[in-house]
């Protein structure tokens, strides 16, 4: 590219007015940017307008596997969240009759449930929607319990296990179908 | 009083700095932009994530299999999709599948008959590759049977770890 405007220079023929001009004081050269900021912008908002900043995230479930024999449990280790058709929210502990709760309140319930010395580590959380309840709903209690985890898990890691480790946490989780009793039960409330 | 005779002879602005900024930003999207999959331009249903706090956690992008529950935009009917993204995987799996039907083959993401047929899918893509990841996709106003079959399906075929796909919350 250099040498080829090397060689247009030295054709030219009328050096008197190249002299003449060389009096004149150079400022150096403007590129006329124009057209480039033209092409650049469209295509910047091209890409502006097409990107989508919101991807998608997940969530990790893990469910137990298939096993024909039944897994005994002590009532009162276990905390039951059942979803009513109309997607209210409804709790017992051990068995305790089903109360209402908020679905903003599942986080601060869950923890204090989680915490106490009695079943500290060991309490079992069974989630169990009405097959007509909306998926919405229920990813939004997975949340609010995978937001409890973090109180649970750092209250129970001050502890020192037997090895003289910070006490793991034991996360005991399920997700079912409500059975046709449970969905009596909470069906007047 | 001689300044004023002097000729304007027009005006240069230089764009230099305008022109290094646009051409940064520009690179910025042109790299991060992620274009739809084919099994993506193919269907006929966007689907309404349930919004959950943020997290870290992405979709993985190879060996994952996505489990769609999708509303019909057009015909508003419910149904089970099946997307594989690994694309040497896929024509294997729909090969072994004996129940897809010719329509079904030539698509990148299968618009799923039955619950068989996607537990025989499921199945066949945990033989061909057992690391694949497993995730369901559904929309947050379907009732949750749809998606509690869908469990069903995967925890028979043996996959009890598998993503609910979300999107962040505000």
């Amino acid at each position: 590219m250099a040498g080829g405007g090397g060689q247009l220079k030295a054709e030219r023929p009328k050096r008197g007015k190249v002299s003449k001009r060389k009096k004149m004081k150079r400022v150096g050269f403007y590129l006329d940017m124009t057209p480039l900021v033209d092409i650049t912008f469209l295509l910047l908002t091209f890409f502006m307008f097409t990107t989508t900043m919101a991807t998608p995230q997940v969530m990790e479930m893990s469910i137990p596997p298939e096993i024909e024999d039944e897994v005994e449990v002590k009532i009162s280790e276990l905390f039951q969240i059942f979803v009513r058709n109309d997607n209210k929210i409804f709790y017992t502990i051990g068995d305790e009759d089903p109360q209402e709760v908020a679905l903003k309140d599942i986080k601060s319930l869950a923890e204090r449930l989680n915490l106490k010395d009695a079943v500290k580590n060991k309490l079992i959380t069974a989630l169990k929607p009405d097959t007509s309840a909306s998926y919405g709903t229920v990813v939004g209690i997975l949340d609010e319990l995978n937001l409890a985890e973090v109180a649970i898990t750092s209250e129970i890691s001050k502890s020192i296990d037997s090895t003289g480790n910070p006490t793991k946490r034991q996360r005991r989780f399920t997700i079912a179908p409500i059975s046709e009793k449970e969905t009596e039960k909470i069906k007047g409330l | 009083m001689p300044k004023i005779k002097k000729k304007r002879t027009g005006f240069v602005i230089d764009m230099t700095p305008l022109v290094d900024i646009t051409f940064l930003l520009l690179t910025f999207f042109m790299f991060t932009a992620k274009f739809k999959s084919q099994a993506e331009s193919e269907q006929k249903f966007s689907i309404q994530r349930p919004k959950v706090s943020a997290d870290t956690s992405k979709v993985p992008d190879k060996d994952v299999a996505i489990v769609k529950i999708a509303v019909d935009t057009v015909s508003l009917d419910t149904n089970y999709y099946y997307e594989l993204a690994n694309e040497t995987d896929r024509p294997q799996v729909w090969e072994m599948s004996k129940s897809l039907t010719p329509e079904q083959r030539i698509k990148a993401q299968i618009k799923v008959n039955s619950l068989d047929q996607l537990s025989e899918l499921i199945k066949n893509t945990r033989q061909v590759r057992a690391s694949t990841k497993f995730a369901i996709d559904a929309d947050k106003r379907l009732t949750f049977k749809w998606i509690y079959n869908a469990m069903d399906v995967l925890r028979k075929n043996n996959a009890t770890v598998f993503n609910y796909v979300t999107e962040k919350r505000g």
